[in-house]
């Protein structure tokens, strides 16, 4: 069990991250991209590179208990209990889907983090079919997987940059 | 921690496969969900709350003047018009407004969703037409 034994210092660092990914979450709802590409549910995903260096960082576990308490913090927050659905659905696919690229070490942040944010837009899909009981909707997933494609490189570009920046940081001591 | 795994920070030429894979997703489900259907010819606009169709309306009965529909979902409401063209939301209190910035719909297979009101707003035809594309 020494590989589940969490530390104050990774404890304090998942705080960190969460308030970081619901601050992301925050800015993000100010600038909608709706405005210029209008699809239901269409967003940056700017916490996704929250969850992508989690991934990487702390891995798969820490990285679903941020994601989790993104979620329930964010739908808390917002006082939006039916954004809830949304927002696990279409975490908890992408997170499988990255777990999954990640384990192929030809792939590049770019690939995990595209993957990721194509999944996140299936899994919110699925979240719209259960809620609004109408298939309807999957009308607009080519156009969201498409928005995806730019996403997702932006989510990897700017966690390649967080990388580059803690290269001489080590968290683990 | 000792999962700290370094990610490949430069673009492998693998990418492309997982860039591929979305592409490919993305035209199934084109070719799935507007390749079949019918367009342009006798054009109706079915408006569905939940998994319950509330209203049909032809466009063709909009030939003379607007149709102005309004409907309410989960506390918000929705105004709709419908012309011989296509059908729009005018105006909506949901807090996205999603379905006022999607526009006209014109085309079988095209809808407006409206998730906060839960409010789908879809064309059906009758004749074959190919995909159809909303946004590049």
């Amino acid at each position: 069990m020494t590989g589940m034994k969490i530390t104050t210092k990774k404890l304090a660092l998942c705080a960190v991250l969460t308030a970081l990914a619901l601050g992301l979450s925050t800015l993000e709802n100010l600038f909608p991209i709706s405005l210029v590409v209008p699809l239901p549910g269409v967003k940056l995903g700017l916490a996704n590179i929250v969850t992508v260096f989690a991934l990487y960082e702390l891995g798969a576990p820490s990285a679903l208990v941020i994601l989790v308490a993104r979620c329930l913090l964010g739908s808390l927050f917002a006082g939006n209990a039916s954004a809830l659905i949304f927002s696990l659905l279409g975490g908890f696919t992408a997170m499988l889907v990255m777990i999954a690229l990640k384990q192929l070490p030809v792939l590049s942040i770019y690939g995990v983090s595209i993957g990721g944010a194509a999944a996140h837009n299936i899994g919110q899909m699925g979240a719209a079919i259960i809620t609004l009981g109408n298939t309807m909707v999957l009308g607009y997933l080519p156009f969201l997987l498409a928005v995806s494609l730019f996403t997702g490189a932006l989510t990897g570009f700017v966690s390649g940059l967080l990388f580059r920046a803690m290269k001489n940081i080590n968290l683990s001591h | 921690m000792t999962s700290r795994q370094s990610p490949k920070l430069k673009p492998s030429p693998w990418d492309a496969i997982v860039v591929a894979a979305v592409i490919a997703l993305g035209v199934f489900v084109t070719v799935v969900f507007y390749g079949g259907k019918s367009a342009d010819h006798d054009l109706k606009c079915v408006v569905s709350a939940g998994s319950k169709t509330v209203d049909t309306i032809a466009l063709r009965d909009a030939a003379k003047a607007p149709i102005a529909r309004t409907y309410q979902g989960n506390g918000y409401t929705l105004h709709m018009t419908v012309t011989a063209d296509g059908v729009c939301v005018s105006e909506s209190d949901c807090p996205s407004q999603d379905c006022v910035h999607t526009g006209t719909i014109t085309r079988s297979g095209q809808s407006i969703v409206c998730l906060p009101a839960q409010i789908v707003i879809h064309l059906e035809g009758t004749a074959n037409s190919g995909p159809d594309v909303i946004v590049g």
